[in-house]
């Protein structure tokens, strides 16, 4: 198929990077000519830019709550959960206490003083308010009563490092010692990880009653106002915009993602095809 | 019962495999999604395991790449489209057999505790003994 002239545009987690340039690759194959322009940013941040006006023909995010939240049934008419995914905690070989942490010690090597670590921010990203919601999961399953807020005093502010990848980079400069990211991004990078149980790492809709216990207040679409959202098992999910001028190609796309193709690029990218 | 089929199983069934037979099993009883599977698969008191979200996902894949099950994308009424996976006559035919073939193990286990509690019971008493009775 030869497309002059069209450029499709599409929005996208900055954690599914690398899965949609992979995409982008074998569509383009399929597709000559055909423009694609693609942003990544948080997911939160991304669904409040289509809120503000910005047009997008496709939408790819880290938690498919997002959706229904801020863009059904007004910019999004239907979504479909792609891939899931967990959290762990991403560290370097030149970290303190990476000899000794485990999955059962993790948050008294990270409270120890001389250790840094850092998360990104909730307001833009959804790894952001899912490491607060780990946190929080951590202090009832480890019995470990004021966990959750001692963890967030020690954490480095979310402001300096607002996204995954100043995360990973602040990581590799060795600028602190531990992050907590996606599963997906640690292999990536070929950074080391710390699994965590599967009761909060947010990765088994088997526990999804047990993850709701957690709570995090992120700024609404309404601003100025707060909303409070509940812990759920990680999910990435796709839509097509309601205004999108392209919807056969954007349909296109979004079934290449979704079909063995699209399974292969991101079991190749470390996230679980759905 | 088909000894054939049967016997080309493996003694040891991993719980990978174990997974598949479960998996199939549920999607006998009414076609579901992989979010549904993994919380009807964890709550069933049929289970080999935990069943964490990548080894679920990953033995759908490869049973419906196999023909066991098939799949199509279904849009949510009030949520997101998931994909649907649904029992094919070839994935009811190996549940089948998957059946028969842990009633043989069910049978040989049986046997096995049968002659172990005959040897229990030609044995002089012993503080030490585990009691199965």
């Amino acid at each position: 198929m030869i497309c002059s002239q069209k450029a499709l545009s599409i929005i996208h987690a900055g954690a599914l990077q690398q899965v949609m340039e992979k995409c982008l690759e074998h569509f383009s194959k399929q597709n000559l000519g055909l423009k694609i322009k693609m942003k990544g940013v948080g997911s939160r941040e991304g669904a409040r830019r289509i809120l503000s006006g910005e047009e997008y023909d496709i939408i790819a995010l880290a938690d498919q709550a997002l959706f229904a939240e801020l863009l059904v049934p007004d910019l999004v008419k239907n979504y479909f959960v792609f891939a899931a995914d967990q959290i762990v905690i991403g560290y370097d070989c030149s970290s303190r206490g990476s000899k000794e942490i485990t999955e059962e010690n993790w948050f008294d090597v990270l409270l120890r003083p001389q250790v840094s670590f850092a998360r990104s921010d909730h307001h833009l990203a959804p790894c952001g308010y899912r490491a607060l919601m780990v946190w929080q999961l951590a202090e009832k399953f480890y019995d470990r009563p004021g966990l959750y807020s001692t963890m967030e005093a020690a954490c480095i502010p979310y402001s300096i490092y607002p996204k995954s990848i100043d995360l990973a980079s602040a990581l590799f400069k060795g600028k602190i010692d531990y992050a907590f990211l996606y599963s997906s991004d640690a292999k990536l990078l070929g950074l080391p990880y710390i699994t965590l149980p599967s009761k909060i790492n947010l990765s088994n809709p088997a526990y999804a009653n047990f993850y709701d216990q957690a709570v995090v207040s992120v700024e609404s679409k309404i601003p100025g106002k707060a909303i409070i959202i509940h812990g759920k098992p990680i999910e990435f999910a796709i839509g097509l915009s309601k205004n999108s001028q392209y919807l056969e190609l954007a349909q296109l796309f979004i079934d290449l993602l979704t079909g063995p193709e699209g399974s292969s690029i991101l079991d190749d990218c470390g996230l679980i095809p759905c | 019962m088909n000894e054939e089929k049967i016997s080309e199983s493996e003694l040891t069934i991993s719980i990978e495999r174990s997974i598949q037979a479960e998996l199939l099993l549920l999607l006998g009883q009414r076609p579901s999604h992989g979010y549904e599977l993994i919380q009807r698969l964890n709550e069933a008191d049929f289970k080999s395991g935990e069943a964490d979200a990548a080894t679920v996902y990953r033995n759908l894949r490869r049973m419906d790449k196999d023909g066991m099950i098939n799949s199509h994308w279904e849009v949510g009424e009030s949520g997101p489209g998931r994909r649907l996976y649904k029992l094919t006559p070839q994935g009811g035919a190996s549940l089948k057999v998957w059946a028969e073939y842990i009633a043989q193990q069910k049978a040989t286990l049986e046997n096995f505790l049968q002659a172990y509690l005959q040897l229990e019971e030609s044995l002089p008493d012993r503080e030490d003994e585990v009691n199965l009775t």
